[in-house]
């Protein structure tokens, strides 16, 4: 799910970061150019390290100092093929959404849900549907009630950003994880909870 | 910016949560205000993990695994997907794995060995103080709020 990479930018320390140990400050400003952002490399999550600080120099006019860093940092970056455990956020006629937490642009498009399967409107809720899956004389809903649901990633894209939106278009993700929840052991937690731990009684 | 190299080594949720506690990061409620090491987001992420099998696993216990792994001829994405998942049954493992019947996978094999290596996973509804070990010997856990 996480990965390292290994990174070298030029980096600004304001000026009011200068009375501050050379590493501190560099990590400040390194927080806050990469932290929480998507990179074509995955969603920055945390500053691993700094390997070398060179520079140091104040450009001409700029109270700053520039200093040019190399360092590692701790992205998410499934692949595809891992399984991850999520929690359901939200579903809609397309499919459902899931959410890590730190991350919520997990969508499992509809063809993507075990089959056979129906899509009802969720009485709770009126504006979402809700997926129910249909397997021998058994339904198995998918909602808000599910611990735990498990997926397998399918594929990771960057959408470019956008020129112009609809006014009430879904807040611009710059990185979206498609998974699939049709196989052995994926979908809810609960439902792979009457399989016994090593022995095999039920296919 | 330039990437030096896009991939400098693949990390289980089990090392990622070792590195925010490192830092600082615990389950205390007044620690968001209170840290300055471990930021908002990055909290995000330990919570996460925290539910997951990670927050029981030791140092000692994710590398004897992947060493022991070596003798199923699992590929490393693989070990990576057990150590994160520590499945618990038959139909747990296999969807992490790519054609085991066709590589002749001993899959009981590494649910004894997942059994016998990996910490249980933690329990949802009360986190038991002794089962959150994740001291490497002779480091200590920093579960105190930094101030």
């Amino acid at each position: 799910m996480f990965c390292l990479s290994e990174l070298e930018d030029t980096v600004r320390v304001p000026p009011s970061d200068l009375n501050l140990p050379l590493e501190v400050a560099i990590k400040k400003a390194l927080q806050k150019l990469f932290l929480d952002k998507v990179l074509s490399i995955g969603l920055c999550v945390s500053i691993y390290g700094i390997k070398s600080i060179e520079g140091g120099f104040v450009l001409p006019g700029d109270g700053a100092a520039t200093y040019k860093v190399v360092f590692r940092i701790v992205v998410f970056r499934p692949f595809v093929g891992e399984v991850i455990a999520a929690k359901f956020k939200e579903s809609d006629s397309n499919g459902l959404r899931l959410t890590l937490g730190f991350f919520e642009d997990v969508y499992v498009p509809a063809p993507l849900i075990p089959t056979p399967n129906r899509c009802e409107p969720d009485p709770y809720n009126r504006n979402q549907m809700r997926w129910v899956w249909k397997y021998g004389d058994d339904e198995f809903i998918i909602d808000d009630s599910c611990q735990q649901i498990k997926f397998r990633v399918e594929n990771i894209s960057y959408p470019p950003v956008p020129t112009e939106r609809a006014e009430d278009a879904k807040p611009f993700a710059p990185m979206v994880v498609t998974g699939t929840i049709d196989d052995d052991g994926l979908g809810p937690v609960s439902w792979w909870e009457a399989c016994a731990p090593i022995s095999d009684d039920e296919d | 910016m330039t990437s030096v190299k896009a991939n400098a080594g693949a990390l289980t949720n089990f090392e990622v949560l070792d590195l925010l506690n490192s830092r600082g990061a615990s389950k205390d409620t007044t620690r968001v205000i209170a840290s300055e090491t471990v930021s908002r987001s990055e909290y995000k992420v330990y919570d996460y993990l925290m539910e997951t099998a990670a927050s029981t696993q030791t140092r000692d216990s994710v590398t004897k695994f992947s060493d022991k792994c070596k003798g199923f001829k699992l590929a490393k994405a693989e070990i990576l997907n057990i150590i994160n998942l520590r499945p618990s049954s038959d139909v747990e493992l296999t969807p992490i794995l790519e054609k085991p019947d066709e590589r002749e996978i001993d899959i009981e094999g590494i649910l004894a060995l997942v059994q016998e290596l990996l910490p249980p996973l933690p329990t949802v509804e009360a986190h038991k103080e002794n089962e959150q070990e994740e001291t490497e010997d002779g480091e200590q856990p920093n579960m105190e709020t930094s101030v």
